[in-house]
């Protein structure tokens, strides 16, 4: 009788030490968004790379979550709609504690311009973005006046920058190059513009064409015959997706109109997508990215001498093999394995800062807004072992790349092989004197 | 003077291209007096049954051209045995009402089939490009025009100058009448939206040309609204005359407005000419005139 009442009182103290202490554990919450559908096309490759991410960092082999806590997360396809972007995330903050819901992710413009106030001075949240507004994260904007928000690459004034600079380098021709921009009628497409502007006019180049030319173009006769109206001997093309059919549309008519012209462009329009929608027309093209472009066409052609490179094709064929192998061209395959990237980046970085924030004892939306200040990164080798750090708020490495296209016979039919190729090392924009 | 009458002929081109989509909403309207919203998917349905032949199943142009088109029509005139046909008798506006659901219905079959991808079309027709010292007028846009006035000519004729033509106009004037005189109106509709479905797709097949192909490239279609608000709901000419206004002012626009600072005006040109059309003549240039009396 003794040893039952014993045994009871004891279950009793541990149930009353045990178990309020389980209620009261923090979990450690984040949710991400990405355009996974809507007018940007079908993107399900953000998706899968962060639900395999995610599901890896908290894996035993992926470091176990944060040094052992699960982190939970959440994933939300905001379809391109800063409406949806922002419904979610008041939905996540309304459903979660501030102690519990650590950070956030988004990637438009659009999404985070009406969340200004919310994310930077109401809740004081992380927020790590796809952006790479000049607006937001250039020097207008930056960590003094958005303190919460963060890009994970280079703004687009400094891209375009960079290519104006690119032109400056390696232009043979006499008196001022002349460049024309063409950009789209839209947040995204006029981000940048009046800083490149300035630039180009401090270098000496000749801004001779500026044209707005929209997704809903039938063709794109008439922009390319004012390019060469203007006698435009380089042509930067920003504000797009590389997927688009406008895209196909105005390269395929530039590249027969603007023969002798450089076409050039900025991240979203250099990568694997466009060889496959352009084809042809895109050899040649000079671009500058955020990310290490390594997706050839075919894809076993893709030279691993990146570890990243190595480890996201070597990841993605582990978590993602039906998809890896499929036909680039047909739903249900990654098209461009960046879009891939960019959901296990998003992964990596969150683990990473939760990781940071964790080790230093401060599991808060604080702590991690100070790991991130903090954080000096070699992203797992993305940039060829240089390292950043955030103090601008931004992944400040670009690169430049050329387009390297040929189209050879293939049953009976021509189809594009190639891919793009760096033409320099990685640029840290931080330390360079514009 | 030259720069001027290269931007009108490319402007043609193209006009010549939305006129073939005028004339498709015309002569369902004319027949119906319904005004076929879903014109833009009904335009990428088209282009990617085509694109199965050509791309996907490797046929030479000259089979998988008529096949593409043959599945256009028979999809067209499904559609109509389906949703339209119940309708028959009914107000016009649900009609209409049908083919603005289509719209969306179309658009989520496409996706839920194709996809949102972008498909990379090339229809390599031989180089016709026109390339002297004052003009340049690419291949393509030429080819598109080709294509397209051969087919309005082809529509025109089978409607003037075949029985199964004066049928459909018999039907266009009066369906009850024309059931009277032993016409089948029914099977005349369906025949009506299949010559639509087929004039459609090869619409969408040239301007997919242009660029490339994706469940979004429907918004073409939308051009269609101000070239028949502009040339007459139910003029066959109109439709012609109103691709050719809407193609040379979006021409125009980009080649002398835009520059000068009004930056996306193209875009809203021909919205801007349909209004001034429509204050001046509401039915259209070539429209017919109704006098309701009340």
């Amino acid at each position: 009788m003794k040893k039952s009442v014993l045994f009871g009182l004891c279950f009793v103290l541990v149930l009353f030490l045990a178990v309020p202490g389980a209620i009261s554990a923090k979990e450690i919450k984040v949710l991400s968004q990405f355009p996974m559908s809507g007018i940007a096309g079908s993107l399900p490759e953000f998706g899968w790379g962060y639900i395999d991410g995610m599901n890896w960092v908290n894996s035993k082999e992926g470091g176990s979550g944060v040094n052992g806590k699960p982190i939970k997360w959440y994933l939300e396809d905001m379809r391109y709609s800063p409406t949806v972007e922002i419904a979610n995330f008041n939905k996540y903050l309304a459903a979660h504690s501030k102690d519990e819901f650590l950070m956030a992710t988004g990637y438009i413009t659009g999404g985070l311009k009406p969340l200004i106030d919310k994310v930077n001075k109401e809740e004081k949240i992380p927020w790590l973005d796809g952006s790479y507004s000049t607006e937001i994260f250039g020097d207008e904007g930056g960590p003094t006046k958005f303190p919460y928000y963060y890009s994970l690459g280079g703004t687009y004034g400094n891209q375009l920058k960079l290519l104006m600079k690119w032109i400056k380098e390696n232009d043979k021709g006499k008196g001022a190059p002349k460049v024309g921009l063409v950009y789209s009628p839209t947040a995204w497409g006029r981000d940048g513009i009046p800083e490149a502007k300035a630039y180009a006019k401090k270098l000496g180049l000749d801004v001779v064409s500026e044209i707005e030319y929209p997704y809903t173009a039938t063709d794109a006769t008439n922009e390319c015959m004012t390019l060469r109206k203007a006698k435009a001997q380089y042509v930067i093309y920003h504000g797009y997706s590389g997927a688009g059919s406008y895209t196909a549309s105005f390269f395929k008519t530039a590249k027969k109109i603007l023969k002798e012209v450089q076409l050039m462009g900025t991240h979203y329009t250099s990568g694997r997508f466009p060889i496959l929608v352009c084809q042809a027309s895109y050899d040649g093209y000079v671009g500058v990215a955020t990310r290490p472009f390594f997706d050839s066409v075919p894809r076993s052609k893709t030279p691993m001498d990146n570890p990243f490179v190595k480890f996201v094709h070597d990841f993605a064929k582990k978590y993602r093999p039906k998809e890896y192998v499929a036909h680039p061209m047909k739903p249900g395959g990654i098209k461009d394995i960046f879009l891939y990237v960019e959901g296990l980046s998003y992964a990596l970085m969150i683990q990473k800062v939760l990781v940071e924030a964790d080790n230093a004892g401060d599991l808060t939306r604080e702590g991690v807004k100070k790991a991130l200040d903090n954080l000096v990164w070699d992203f797992n080798g993305m940039f060829g072992g240089k390292t950043f750090s955030y103090k601008s708020h931004t992944i400040p490495m670009l690169r430049m790349y050329k387009a390297k296209v040929v189209m050879v016979d293939m049953d009976g039919k021509k189809v594009p092989t190639g891919g793009v190729y760096p033409i320099s090392d990685w640029i840290n924009t931080d330390e360079v004197k514009w | 003077m030259t720069d001027l009458l290269q931007t009108v002929g490319t402007g043609t081109l193209i006009g010549l291209v939305y006129a073939l989509l005028g004339l498709c909403v015309v002569v369902i309207f004319k027949a119906s007096e319904a005004f076929n919203f879903a014109i833009g998917e009904f335009l990428v349905v088209g282009s990617f049954l085509f694109y199965i032949m050509f791309f996907d199943l490797n046929l030479p142009i000259f089979i998988a051209l008529p096949l593409g088109l043959l599945a256009a029509g028979i999809v067209g005139a499904l559609i109509e045995y389906l949703t339209i046909k119940p309708l028959l008798g009914r107000n016009p506006i649900s009609m209409t009402m049908i083919t603005l659901g289509l719209w969306f219905f179309m658009r989520a079959c496409v996706q839920l089939i194709w996809g949102s991808d972008t498909y990379s079309f090339f229809l390599d027709l031989p180089d016709i490009t026109l390339e002297t010292e004052q003009f340049f007028f690419l291949s393509d846009p030429i080819w598109a025009g080709i294509f397209s006035i051969l087919t309005f000519i082809l529509v025109v004729f089978f409607l003037f100058r075949t029985r199964w033509g004066l049928a459909i106009r018999a039907v266009s004037e009066d369906q009850a009448k024309a059931m009277a005189f032993g016409i089948n109106a029914r099977f005349i509709l369906m025949i009506i939206w299949a010559i639509s479905s087929i004039c459609i797709a090869v619409a969408g097949v040239m301007i997919s040309n242009f660029g490339a192909l994706a469940a979004g490239s429907g918004i073409v279609g939308l051009r269609a609204i101000p070239v028949v608000l502009i040339g007459g709901m139910d003029s066959i000419g109109g439709a012609l005359v109103g691709g050719l206004i809407i193609g040379i002012c979006e021409s125009l626009a980009g080649a002398y407005i835009e520059p000068m600072g009004l930056i996306g005006f193209k875009d809203v040109a021909p919205y801007f000419v349909m209004l001034i059309v429509l204050f001046i003549r509401p039915y259209g240039l070539f429209g017919t005139v109704r006098i309701e009396r009340v």
